[in-house]
């Protein structure tokens, strides 16, 4: 039974993989001129971040300014540095636990290092939000925790296209998207 | 990564192990767009995924809970522990970037003998039988005070476990003191001499639970982050909720407070006075609980008798002690009059409303009040006394053992309290709060450890301090130094210049080279975090456990494994009669035995293993979040109301304390007329032997500087970045300027972070102690300050 039911998932998985050219086609995303325009590529986002999941470093000056000025609910696009993205966390205004920016992400202000260090960290894998058959929602890959704001990265003129949201349009992705955890995390 | 592209096979296993599955995860396109990305070497080809396990954090005394990701015997990733009751999920960029704190490329992986000006490889049985050697030599020439172990408040219990039992129980030396004497030292003598037993009360728990907090010389915000973003939850979800942060500057933590009470170097003695003065003024003391739970206590008050440990007669050994008298609320009261709020005023340099204000807190019973300190108060000449004075106001409101009523002293070590305090790796201590002095003590440790009645040395050893004059002096002939970095950290270091070859035999184990590391006859690598099995204790009583996750570089060892093995070479094996192979638990459980049935009691190994921590006492398996508290503590048999069952020498009451004010020990004159005080930053752990090995926490503070206010900066024409010189009696410095930096002291003060290792603020600091605890006051000496 069990056998038979696995055999025609992964019937139906090929016969949708074997018509993916034309339905992808016909459903590509339509982005505007400036959607994008702003993205780092993966290497300057791995730069940023000791490995993936680690909070990036500013990647400017620290302006002095209050950081939610700029990275504020819809985000900021600024002429000749960039798009300050929204942050992914809830509740950034002050006082709040996620107000002190501070507390995790810091602004170089050297490059040299003090000595050599040969970490190899964690790189971001952008095929890991599997899904159980093609037309399934993709699981959440990474810890939502801290990433409560999923349109910080999943749309905006910033976001990746290979993460981009294809309907933001929906607002509570929950509903569909569920996180991955590994047991251990039940523990007590 | 992927410079040979390793990527292919991978990526077929993977599409192989999901096919199998029955399971596609992309289109064709979505293909063909990722498989370009890998071999870009922008992304990863799909990882097996890491193994995740929790931890604790290696730094902090918060203790929060980090999932470690390991894969092939190494650290890749760290996440929050969202299941970690600490912490929630939340880490701080220290937490956030442990994983590289392990691969730092000069790792120290082999054993290493002095050999003329450089170093020689050794073997570790060589190495083991050297250290056996000249401990057991130096034993016998010069007897027990001759030798020493420095440890640390970062060693796991069962490192301190080991050194106590080594040093106490086999070399008949109480010459075992931890780095967390600089530290921690004033926070267990003020539990000590008011509850007779260590630790705060509360658990994290109270920063939920509180209305108003009371920041006592306590930067939060940067030395307990993931607390104080709890206590801005707290804020967030209950606006009424307001914090005060009495400092001597500026920090980020002031940023978020209601009331900022800026007080002048040491004088906040004065102001716990006058916040008394003014609680038994408008009769805002709860009576029928001081009645019920407190005793009066009194100690020697005279300023010439008590000294500071550092000038004078005691420059070289400070043994100063206490002395109790029975005292009485109606002498308060008396004791109380120099302290009215004009005169408190005069001495804090505070606004008399502002300490209104204050004692209205305090003396508010409709609203939970949490006292919240650190290093400000224990790093103090009075830092005992500080201690004594903020319980007081608890004791004196009856705002203790309740939920989000506490005096909660914060540690800064991550396991500060759970070996060195709880295992008690200090000159005088032995575990679960017993002492050497009492024969009781001794006749019970003698007892678990199957030792011949006597063995254990009745006369306390040498304080951190003095302990590194003795080696000065050439008291101490053998020390080993383990998990801390003295020769940045020890206060007026010029006093302890070491040149090898002295005669002494210094053994220092660490996981890098530092500038400790320089001066030893003896480096041996030492296993570092998850790359070996351990416990921690923070900061809440909880103890926390973990697996061995990672590997160590080369032949590094666990520090208890390195003692353990040199005993055995001493003729010491009884004392370590576990599997070698297998005896973490088994050395757990036997020092838990020591606090069994008497309020210290350790939740089992076992139960450890399979919980993120738990806080103590655990009694049938259920924590105690309130100590002391009726309904929250297996010990109070009550059915409400509070019970001091651990003070026996106080009728099982708490001791209130009378304390008065005293100058710090240097005070700025017109030749030397700045404040100098020196602190630890966000990104840097103590003395940045780990995090400055961190690309970005290490730029993030690349050096040490020295924050000066804008006043005084314009007056000697010094701009931020300027280099500025900085001259003490004991040394001087030249570094760069903050000016409106991150802190901002006020004029006539500047401060300094010490985690440089080539600018050492110590060469300038003084070495005077608390008159107790004999903890050194880091925070308050006199300096020049001018434009280099
Ligand atoms: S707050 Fe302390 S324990 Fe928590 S992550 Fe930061 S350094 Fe580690």
């Amino acid at each position: 039974m069990k056998l038979l039911a696995r055999a025609s998932l992964v019937l139906i998985c090929l016969l949708a993989a074997c018509s993916d050219e034309a339905v992808s086609e016909d459903l590509k995303i339509s982005v505007p001129e400036v959607v994008g325009a702003y993205k780092s590529t993966a290497s300057v986002r791995a730069d940023r971040r000791l490995f993936d999941g680690a909070p990036p470093v500013m990647p400017h000056d620290n302006f002095g300014a209050n950081c939610i000025s700029c990275h504020n609910r819809q985000g900021m696009s600024v002429p000749g540095i960039g798009f300050a993205p929204p942050p992914p966390h809830s509740n950034t205004a002050p006082p709040s636990a996620m107000s002190r920016c501070q507390q995790c992400h810091i602004a170089a202000l050297s490059e040299d290092l003090f000595r050599e260090n040969s970490f190899v960290g964690l790189r971001q894998d952008l095929r890991k939000g599997e899904r159980q058959n093609s037309l399934a929602p993709p699981v959440i890959p990474h810890q939502v925790l801290l990433r409560e704001n999923c349109a910080a990265c999943h749309t905006g003129p910033a976001a990746r296209e290979e993460i981009r949201c294809s309907h933001p349009e929906r607002l509570r992705c929950a509903q569909c998207h569920l996180q991955q955890r590994s047991a251990s995390e039940f523990m007590r | 990564m992927n410079e040979q592209n390793p990527a292919e096979p991978q990526r077929r296993e993977f599409f192989k192990q999901i096919g199998a599955a029955g399971v596609v995860a992309f289109s064709a396109r979505d293909e063909a767009r990722l498989d370009k990305l890998v071999a870009d070497g922008a992304m990863d080809a799909p990882q097996d995924d890491l193994n995740w396990q929790k931890a604790p954090c290696r730094f902090c005394g918060t203790g929060c809970g980090v999932m470690v990701g390991c894969k092939d015997g190494k650290v890749m990733a760290v996440r929050g522990d969202e299941a970690s009751p600490v912490n929630r999920g939340l880490l701080c960029v220290k937490g956030y970037h442990l994983p590289a704190m392990l691969y730092g490329e000069d790792r120290l992986t082999h054993p290493q003998l002095r050999d003329g000006d450089g170093w020689k490889q050794i073997s570790w049985d060589e190495a083991l039988d050297l250290i056996a050697e000249k401990f057991s030599s130096t034993l016998e020439e010069n007897g027990p005070e001759s030798v020493a172990v420095y440890g640390s408040g970062q060693w796991g219990v069962h490192d301190g476990y080991a050194a106590l039992k080594w040093v106490k129980g086999g070399m008949r030396s109480n010459n075992l003191d931890p780095n967390a004497r600089l530290c921690m030292a004033s926070a267990v003598m003020g539990f000590m001499t008011q509850f007779q037993s260590d630790e705060p009360m509360g658990c994290y728990e109270d920063l939920e639970a509180a209305e108003d907090f009371v920041l006592w010389g306590n930067n939060m915000a940067e030395m307990h982050p993931v607390l104080f973003s709890r206590m801005l939850e707290n804020k967030r979800l209950n606006p009424g909720v307001r914090i005060v942060d009495i400092g001597t500057r500026r920090t980020p933590t002031s940023e978020y407070a209601d009331m900022y009470m800026e007080i002048k170097p040491g004088s906040d003695l004065a102001l716990a006075n006058g916040v008394l003065h003014l609680l038994l003024k408008k009769k805002q003391i709860d009576r029928s609980f001081i009645n019920e739970n407190v005793v009066f206590k009194r100690g020697i008050e005279d300023l010439d008798e008590i000294g500071y440990g550092c000038y004078g007669e005691n420059a070289e050994k400070y043994t100063f002690k206490d002395k109790a008298s029975d005292s009485s609320l109606e002498e308060l009261e008396t004791f109380l009059a120099d302290y009215s709020p004009e005169k408190v005023a005069e001495i804090t340099g505070l606004q008399a409303a502002q300490i209104e204000a204050l004692a209205t807190m305090y003396g508010d019973q409709g609203r939970n009040t949490l006292s919240l300190w650190c290093m400000g108060v224990n790093q103090h000449t009075r830092g005992t006394w500080m201690n004594n004075l903020i319980t007081d106001l608890h004791l004196i409101t009856g705002k203790i053992s309740r939920p989000g009523n506490n005096p909660f002293s914060l540690t800064g070590q991550p396991s500060a309290c759970g070996t060195a305090r709880e295992v008690g790796t200090l000159s005088n201590r032995l575990p679960a709060d017993m002492v050497v002095m009492n024969a009781e003590h001794r006749a019970t440790a003698e007892k678990i450890w199957g030792l011949e009645a006597g063995t254990i040395n009745p006369k306390p050893g040498y304080h951190a301090v003095d302990m590194f004059r003795a080696l000065s002096r050439g008291d101490i002939k053998a020390m080993w130094i383990q998990v801390t970095n003295p020769w940045v950290s020890m206060p007026n270091l010029n006093r302890f210049k070491r040149s090898p070859g002295d005669g002494r035999f210094i053994v220092v184990s660490d996981i890098y080279p530092t500038p400790t590391t320089d001066v030893a006859d003896l480096i041996l690598p030492s296993a570092g975090w998850v790359e070996r099995e351990g416990v921690f204790g923070n900061t809440e009583r909880r103890t926390q456990q973990w697996q061995k996750l990672a590997e160590p570089p080369g032949e590094a060892k666990e520090d208890a494994w390195q003692i353990m093995e040199v005993a055995k070479r001493m003729g010491m094996g009884n004392l370590f009669p576990w599997p070698e192979d297998d005896w973490h638990e088994a050395m757990f459980e036997e020092y838990r035995s020591f606090g069994l049935g008497i309020g210290k009691d350790l939740a089992s190994y076992k139960e450890l293993r399979e919980t993120r921590g738990m806080i103590w006492p655990v009694v049938d398996g259920r924590e105690t979040r309130y100590r002391y508290a009726a309904g929250f503590d297996p010990y109070v048999k009550k059915s409400k109301g509070v019970h001091f069952y651990k003070a026996k020498g106080y009728g099982e009451k708490a001791a209130f304390w009378l304390r008065p004010y005293h100058p710090p020990a240097e005070v700025p004159d017109d030749d030397y007329p700045f404040w100098l005080c020196t602190g630890r930053v966000l990104e840097q752990w103590h003395t940045g032997s780990m995090t400055r090995r961190i690309k970005q926490l290490h730029q993030a503070t690349p050096t040490a500087y020295v924050e000066i206010n804008r006043a005084d900066a314009t007056r000697l024409g010094i701009k931020s970045g300027d280099r500025v010189r900085l001259k003490s009696r004991r040394g001087e410095l030249v570094l760069p300027a903050a000016v409106d930096g991150r802190g901002k002291p006020p004029a006539g003060s500047v401060f300094v972070p010490f985690f440089d290792e080539s600018l050492l603020i110590n060469d300038l600091t003084l070495d005077a102690m608390d008159c107790i605890s004999k903890e050194p006051d880091y925070k308050k000496c006199a300096v020049q300050v001018a434009k280099a």
